[in-house]
């Protein structure tokens, strides 16, 4: 039942892909990717990783959708037609696909006990997290606590990538408003 | 302009039950899915759905940008103060267990101050991105 | 007695099934935005909101039912407003009903619209 499901979704998620591929309009590609966060999200549920579909659901499929769409407000909404050759960036895609793949191959089945990701330190995670922290959700425990470092790191990187952009653009922003003032002046 | 009466007054019921959502990611996050970062964008969302509907004046009233802009680096500072307080306290950077007397108390409170800071940090993130491609398109 | 609840939820969830492939149908089928609106709600109404009656027929008096019951509250309220939404939004972008009725509906309704 569970690979039936995984079946449908990933089927589902090709299509979408697809369909982004051979859009012209930038306003569907948001869209259409938008629709493929929802899904992704649902194959996390199926997974069995709440956490990572909830925000799935909620950054890829709500927020970043809104902020593209803002991102377009400010650009054009066609895409241009390419200028170069398709057939160089095709075989570089086909290439690094092929590769993902091959890679995937040595790679142990999905969900086996035995390997060895799961033999470092996922047993003391799994054994001691209740009693050492007293939180319930491993997920939640090893993001702020076990991996607190990592966590403030992806934090900082948040702030830094939200003052870059803000600087980006507000920055430009406040320099218009200097002009316009300053032309205003010399009225 | 009364030509969106029924998505402002949908919008406006909804709006307490999305900001309760967000509260119940926050603090559920140690017992069930959920965080800081979960609540963060879903608060964001709060924020934004008011611009949408009502503009971008009414979500400033509720969301000033001066406030919003100076709590990005503040979600930072509260994280990093956790370490820094674990630090004074004698244990190691971000070492939650000698926050209070009992470690393991120590340490939910730990995970419940650093929830909060990226919380900050992710929601206004979100909210100042919003206003500042809403402002450059205007 | 659990004989009875399975086959009621069966039922439910079947009919919740039948609508969601009408509306689907309807997406495919119907020639313009407003139409097709028309055949999402019934997807979001309709199909959801039975299937999401037969899952708490499955699910008994737990905390579960509580939750897919606040689902279907939410559902039910926030998607008309969305669909409605969506209809102004067409409208507002002057995108013209291709169906005979809408039309003469819009027309009379505003007069000197030359339509």
């Amino acid at each position: 039942m569970e690979s039936l499901i995984n079946m449908v979704l990933l089927t589902l998620l090709a299509a979408t892909t697809i369909a982004i591929v051979g859009q012209r309009s930038l306003l569907g590609v948001v869209i259409l990717a938008s629709v493929y966060s929802f899904l992704m999200a649902s194959v996390m549920i199926v997974l069995d990783a709440v956490d990572v579909a909830m925000t799935e659901a909620s950054v890829g499929a709500a927020i970043s959708t809104v902020l593209l769409l803002g991102a377009l407000h400010l650009t054009k909404t066609r895409e241009e037609a390419p200028r170069h050759g398709r057939l160089l960036p095709l075989l570089l895609c086909a290439a690094v696909g092929a590769m993902l793949v091959w890679g995937t191959l040595v790679l142990p089945p999905f969900g086996t006990p035995d390997a060895v990701i799961h033999q470092h330190v996922v047993p003391r995670y799994i054994n001691e997290t209740v009693r050492e922290t007293g939180s319930p959700n491993i997920v939640t425990a090893v993001l702020a606590d076990y991996r607190g470092f990592d966590t403030l790191g992806e934090t900082t990187v948040i702030f830094i990538a939200g003052i870059g952009v803000m600087l980006l653009l507000g920055g430009l922003r406040r320099r218009d408003r200097a002009q316009d003032s300053a032309a205003e002046d010399q009225r | 302009m009364n030509f969106d009466l029924i998505l402002r007054i949908g919008t406006k019921l909804i709006l307490p039950f999305i900001l309760l959502f967000a509260i119940y990611v926050q603090f559920h996050g140690e017992y069930g899915p959920g965080g800081g970062f979960q609540a963060g964008v879903i608060v964001a969302a709060v924020i934004i759905l008011i611009a949408i509907t009502f503009g971008l004046n009414a979500a400033k009233r509720v969301a000033p940008r001066g406030l919003v802009e100076r709590m990005v680096p503040l979600g930072v500072l509260i994280y990093a103060g956790t370490g820094i307080a674990g630090l004074l306290l004698g244990g190691n950077y971000l070492d939650y267990g000698v926050l209070l007397p009992e470690p393991v108390s120590g340490h939910l409170l730990g995970i419940f101050a650093v929830e909060i800071g990226v919380a900050v940090t992710v929601s206004s993130t979100m909210v100042a991105l919003f206003y500042a491609f809403v402002e450059r398109g205007s | 007695m659990a004989l009875a609840i399975d086959v009621a939820s069966g039922l439910l969830i079947a009919a919740g099934s039948f609508f969601i492939l009408v509306g689907a149908l309807a997406l495919f089928r119907l020639p313009d935005v407003y139409t097709r609106a028309h055949g999402t709600s019934i997807i979001d109404t309709a199909g959801a909101g039975f299937l999401i009656l037969g899952l708490m027929l499955q699910a008994g008096f737990t905390l579960v039912t509580l939750k897919l019951l606040f689902l279907l509250a939410i559902s039910f309220f926030t998607l008309p407003v969305i669909g409605h939404a969506l209809a102004r939004a067409a409208l507002h972008e002057k995108i013209a009903p291709k169906l005979a009725e809408d039309r003469r509906g819009r027309g009379r309704n505003s007069a000197g619209d030359g339509a």
